[in-house]
This record gives structure tokens, C-alpha cells and sequence, in this order.
């Protein structure tokens, strides 16, 4: 790491101070940009998708095909009137929306879009965006007791232990990967995988656990009971209206499936390697994007395929399913990658991920059908038992 | 080299230290004494990894340390609080005044 | 340009300080234990400086990420008086008495500290490597150890949450 302090000059050699502030300016635009014009994107994707799967049109009215439909959406979320309970703690209120969001900002400072086009190539990558995933934890348990409301209490809590609790699985498949990688930092990992020898072909257990577990991390359907309008009145977010919901909900959330995405896409799909990109690097950009709207794609489709789990469910699935999954995995990785000699150990790994996915797939549905046999057995005996007269 | 005296950082640890101290003793919520426990901790996690740094050998032995004094302090904040919620759960309070019967 | 790393030194030692004494004077449990947050992410910011980046992420990860929000678990779940501020703030007497050795003691503490003049040393790149080997090769067993306290710590705060009839 370069010592703070030190002043490089720009591009076409402009002056050191002017190259800073207008560094702070381009990446004030940036998000903006990116940010708000992805959510925006993403927002009219998954209502046009919704539509596609349930046989009608979708918002069409809107600008051609419904382009403009979110604009004018965000513009009706500004222009809503900031209606707010008395009883409500001010400052904690306020912030938490910004609390949310800023690590969600903050972590696309390192996201690999291309070779050189990077805010920073930090050699902690991955550390670095495990640790804004831990604090955005932190805005939801704010802004579920600010709201000064039983329901929001509840509901922030629970967000945050399922939060919490799909780290655990989450960081431990991103060891699963960087064990064989060498590396936490990201270009690394994305350039380790020259050519078709994707992660998603060694290790699909660990893409396997990690999509679902970021499907929790970011509240998507099937995990999505914190935001459910069903449940608790909506949760942590009830007190908030207007453009407080909006960054809450379409912002930040969104924001935080595209950093998902991301992530996959450079530990597991080969970031922004595609055909041609050698010669004309700016090409990775388009690569990159195109690999990372085909997972956003795919969190919308489970998002209209699935229902939702109980709290109970979510967390029985988290600690007695999943990290055992991710345990078992990391412990094979690494003696299998220890014991053989190159390229063996990739393939015995690649053997053994494959059989631990066909495992999950085969043996939950299994075991789930055999536990609620044995619940019914259960239930019918009680009745039988109360039914009968006493003797 | 950082253009930062080593004294300062020590000058800051020691400061957040004593701090923390003040609170435990003047404090008498059960939550905001572990608050102020974990701000002592914190202090010597910062004059560890500054000392570290500046003597700048081969292992770094004050961040192994650190590292260490992460997983106690993270264990030490789970028992505490599974404490002070078990007494919450004998008597509804969390001053530390009032929770001196061992029976109950 | 020298001056930059001092300047960021004194805005992150502010943000710490303030943060403690925020922690210690507030009257609202919460306020307390958010500001407790902010000095925790302000100390990371001061390992950074120290080029200990690595544990400036673990800083974040899990004193911030995981102990303040067990922090405010904690405050949120032993509410007595709903309505915000305690009685009493302070101990009158007791108070006085605490502080004046303490602040003694700290004052020559920030003295003696202040006398180090040497500058803190930077290696090249990071202290990711070092850390790791160390870690895993010459104090792989105490890690293993820690991994066990852990282990204990859980299984002893649910064995001590759990509610008897269970």
C-alpha cells in the first residue's frame, strides 16, 4: 500500500490538486451513474421479467416499452410527503438509511470491471468486501429500533440475526475459492482462470452455497421475511415513506445484488475474461457486465419462482444445512489440494464439489419429505390418542 | 516511513485506555461498562499493532496478538451480555447497584 | 505535501477520542453504544495509517459488524425505562473520586508516550503475508486454541441464556 499523502499527477499531466478534485468529482458521478442508473435498470428488468412469467405486459405506458417507468417511479418516491411518527429517536431515523447505503457505495471501489479499469486493486479485496457486507447489518438493527414501533423491532432483529447468520456460509465459500486462487485480491483471482477453467466448473458447491447465501445477504426471495408486506407489517421498514423507503428498498438492495453478482462473477465465472479481450481490454467491461446481468437475471427468476421461508425455517437451513455444506467443502478443498500434485487436485476437487452438489440436491428434498412423514405420523397418533376414549 | 511520531498513536491509545476506564468505574449501566471494557481493549490493540510496526521485524508478532485479543474480546462480549441478560431475566434491572443477591 | 498524513491522523485520533468520550458521557444507552461503533471504525482507520490494513479489516468486520450489533442487542433487549434518559447521570462523589488519580495516571501516561519520537516504519507491500505465515506456522496452536475458547464462549452464553424449561 502507497503512503497516504503522496500527490501523483494526473492523466495528460494536469496538476496534482486539480487531478484530486476532479478524482472525487468523476467518482461522485460514477455513482450516480452506475448506482442509481442500475437500480433504476434493475427495478424495470424485474417488473418486465414478473410480467413475462405471469403471461402479460408489464409498465408500458411509460416512455417506449417502459424505459421511463422507474423514472418516474424514483420522481414520484422524492415528491412523497415525509410523513413521520413524533415518537421516532431523530437521528437514528435519519441516518440509518445513509448507514445502509454507504458500505453498499463504499464496496465498489474494488470491483474488477476490466484489466486497469478498477477504483483500487487492494491486496485484501475480498477481505475488504466481506467486512462492508458485516456493517450494513448495523443500519437495519438502527432503523428497526428508531422507529419507535414493536413490529419494526422485531423485524429489524430478525433481519439482522439472518443477516448474520448467512455471513458464515458467505465467507466461507469465498475461502473455498481463495484457497485455491492464492490470493484475496480480485484481478488475481480473475485472471487465475484462464480461458474455460472457470471456478463454476471446479468448485460448484462453493458457487452452489455462496448464491444462496448471498440470496439471503441481500433479502431476496426466498429470504426476503424482512421485507415481506405480509410479515410484521413490513418490518424494519414500515415507519419509513417515500425516498427513505426507496433507498432502503431499491437502492441499497439492489445495489447490493449487483455487488453479489460481482463478486460471483469474478471468484466463479472469470470476471471479465471473454473472447477478444487480450486485444482490446476496454472489451472486458462488456464481458464483465453481460456475465453479471446473467446472475441478476437469475436472482429474478428465483425471485418468481419460489415462496418465502419462516424465520425458523431460514435459520434451521443456515446453521444445520448450509455450513456444514461449507465446511465439509473447505476441509476437502484444502486436503485435496495439499495432498495431490497439480492438476490432479483440481480435478479430484472438481469430482468431489460436484458429487457434495448432487448430494444437496438429492438428499434435502429427501430428508425434508422423510421429516414431515414423521411429523404427520406423529400428529396422528396425538389425535388418535386424544380422540380415543381413555382405558 | 510515516511521517507520523510513534507517540502520538501511544498518546491516543493511552487516551482512549483511561477513558474507558473512567466509564467502567463512573458508569453504572451493565451494558455501558462492556462498552467501556471493549473501548480498553481497543486502546491496546492500537499500542500492540504501533509498537509492531515500528520495530518492523519479520513475523509481526504485536498483530498476531491483536488478532488473539480480537477472538477474546468477541468471546468475552458474548458471555458478558449472556450474563447481564440473565440477571435482566431474574430482577428487570442492569444497574449494577441493584443486582447483589446471589440467590433468586 | 507532508502534512497529509499527520492531518488524517489527527481527524481519525479525534474521531476515536471523541467516540470514547461519547460512550462515557452520554446519557442515552444507545447514543452510547453508536458512538461506540464510530470509534471503533475511526481505530481502523488508524490501523490503516499504520500500513495494518489487514487487521484494520478485521477491525471492521468484527468489532464493528459484530460486536456493536450485539452491543445494541444486548441494549435493546434490557430496556427499563422506555422513555429514554436515566434518573441520575452521575455519582456525584464517587465520580470526583475516580477521576482524579485517573486522570493523573493519564496524564503522565500521554507524557511518556508523547517522548517516542521515532517514526513508525512501512514494509512493502502489506501486511497480509506476514500475518498469515505467522499465524499459521509459528502460532498455529494458539490459534487452534482460540478457535476452542470460541467454541466454549457460545456453547457457555446459550447454556446461560437458555430458559430452564426448555
Amino acid at each position: 500500500m502507497s503512503p497516504p499523502g503522496v500527490l501523483v499527477p494526473g492523466p495528460f499531466g494536469i496538476d496534482p490538486l486539480v487531478w484530486v478534485v476532479l478524482r472525487l468529482l468523476i467518482a461522485v458521478l460514477l455513482v450516480v451513474g452506475l448506482i442509481f442508473n442500475g437500480a433504476l435498470l434493475q427495478i424495470l428488468m424485474e417488473r418486465k421479467l414478473q410480467a413475462w412469467a405471469q403471461d402479460r405486459v408489464g409498465p408500458y405506458h411509460v416512455g417506449p416499452w417502459g424505459l421511463l417507468q422507474t423514472f418516474a417511479d424514483a420522481l414520484k418516491l422524492i415528491g412523497k410527503e415525509d410523513v413521520r411518527s413524533r415518537f421516532t429517536d431523530a437521528a437514528f431515523f435519519l441516518t440509518a438509511p445513509a448507514i445502509t447505503f454507504t458500505p453498499m457505495v463504499a464496496a465498489w471501489v474494488v470491483i474488477p470491471f476490466a484489466p486497469g479499469v478498477q477504483g483500487i486493486d487492494i491486496n485484501i479485496g475480498l477481505l475488504y468486501l466481506s467486512s462492508l457486507g458485516a456493517m450494513g447489518v448495523l443500519g437495519i438493527v438502527i432503523a428497526g429500533w428508531a422507529s419507535n414501533n414493536k413490529y419494526s423491532l422485531i423485524g429489524g432483529l430478525r433481519s439482522a440475526g439472518q443477516l448474520i447468520s448467512y455471513e458464515v456460509p458467505q465467507i466461507l465459500s469465498l475461502v473455498t475459492v481463495v484457497l485455491l486462487a492464492g490470493s484475496l485480491q480480485l484481478t488475481k483471482i480473475a485472471t487465475a482462470q484462464p480461458g474455460l477453467q472457470l471456478n463454476l466448473f471446479i468448485l460448484p458447491a462453493a458457487f452452489l452455497t455462496y448464491f444462496i447465501a448471498a440470496l439471503a445477504e441481500t433479502n431476496r426471495t426466498p429470504f426476503d421475511l424482512p421485507e415481506a408486506e405480509s410479515e410484521l407489517v413490513a418490518g424494519y421498514l414500515t415507519e419509513y415513506s417515500g425516498m427513505r423507503w426507496g433507498t432502503f428498498l431499491a437502492l441499497t438492495e439492489y445495489g447490493n445484488v449487483t455487488i453479489v453478482s460481482s463478486i460471483m462473477t469474478t471468484l466463479w465465472l472469470g470476471g471479465w475474461n471473454g473472447p477478444l479481450v487480450d486485444q482490446a481490454p476496454i472489451l472486458g467491461v462488456l464481458w464483465f457486465t453481460l456475465k453479471v446481468y446473467v446472475i441478476i437475471v437469475a436472482f429474478m427468476w428465483i425471485r418468481l419462482t419460489l415462496p418465502r421461508f419462516r424465520i425458523d425455517q431460514l435459520m434451521n437451513f443456515c446453521w444445520k444445512v448450509l455450513i456444514p455444506l461449507t465446511l465439509t467443502n473447505l476441509f476437502v478443498t484444502a486436503t485435496l489440494k495439499v495432498a495431490l500434485p497439480a492438476p490432479w487436485d483440481l480435478i479430484a476437487i472438481g469430482i468431489l464439489n460436484w458429487g457434495l452438489v448432487a448430494a444437496f440436491i438429492v438428499l434435502i428434498p429427501r430428508l425434508q419429505r422423510r421429516r414431515l412423514e414423521r411429523l404427520r405420523e406423529r400428529l396422528r397418533t396425538e389425535r388418535e390418542r386424544t380422540l380415543a376414549p381413555t382405558a | 516511513m510515516l511521517s507520523v511520531p510513534l507517540g502520538w498513536f501511544i498518546a491516543v491509545s493511552s487516551a482512549l485506555f483511561f477513558i474507558g476506564a473512567a466509564g467502567v468505574l463512573v458508569r453504572r449501566n451493565a451494558v455501558v461498562i462492556l462498552m467501556c471494557v471493549e473501548l480498553m481493549l481497543n486502546a491496546a490493540n492500537l499500542a500492540l499493532v504501533a509498537f509492531s510496526r515500528r520495530l518492523s521485524d519479520a513475523t509481526p508478532r504485536g498483530s498476531v496478538f491483536v488478532i488473539f485479543t480480537f477472538v477474546i474480546a468477541a468471546a468475552e462480549v458474548a458471555v458478558g451480555l449472556a450474563i447481564v441478560l440473565a440477571a435482566y431475566r431474574n430482577q428487570p434491572t442492569v444497574e449494577v447497584d441493584e443486582i447483589h443477591e446471589l440467590k433468586g | 505535501m507532508d502534512f497529509i498524513a499527520p492531518l488524517i491522523f489527527v481527524i481519525l485520533a479525534a474521531i476515536v477520542v471523541a467516540g470514547g468520550l461519547a460512550v462515557v458521557l452520554l446519557p442515552r444507552i444507545t447514543g452510547s453504544a453508536l458512538s461506540m461503533g464510530l470509534s471503533f471504525l475511526g481505530m481502523a482507520g488508524l490501523f490503516a495509517l499504520l500500513g495494518a490494513e489487514t487487521i484494520a479489516f478485521f477491525q471492521v468486520l468484527i468489532y464493528v459488524g459484530a460486536i456493536t450489533v450485539l452491543i445494541l442487542y444486548g441494549v435493546m433487549l434490557t430496556r427499563v425505562a422506555p422513555a429514554g434518559a436515566d434518573r441520575r447521570l452521575f455519582f456525584q462523589k464517587q465520580a470526583g473520586w475516580a477521576l482524579v488519580p485517573l486522570t493523573f495516571v493519564g496524564v503522565v501516561a500521554t507524557v511518556f508516550a508523547l517522548s517516542f519520537q521515532s517514526n513508525v516504519v512501512q514494509q512493502p507491500g502489506g501486511d497480509l503475508e506476514p500475518l498469515a505465515n505467522a499465524v499459521f506456522r509459528d502460532y498455529a496452536f494458539p490459534f487452534e486454541v482460540a478457535s476452542v475458547l470460541l467454541l466454549a464462549a457460545m456453547i457457555g452464553a446459550i447454556a446461560l441464556v437458555k430458559r430452564g424449561d426448555d
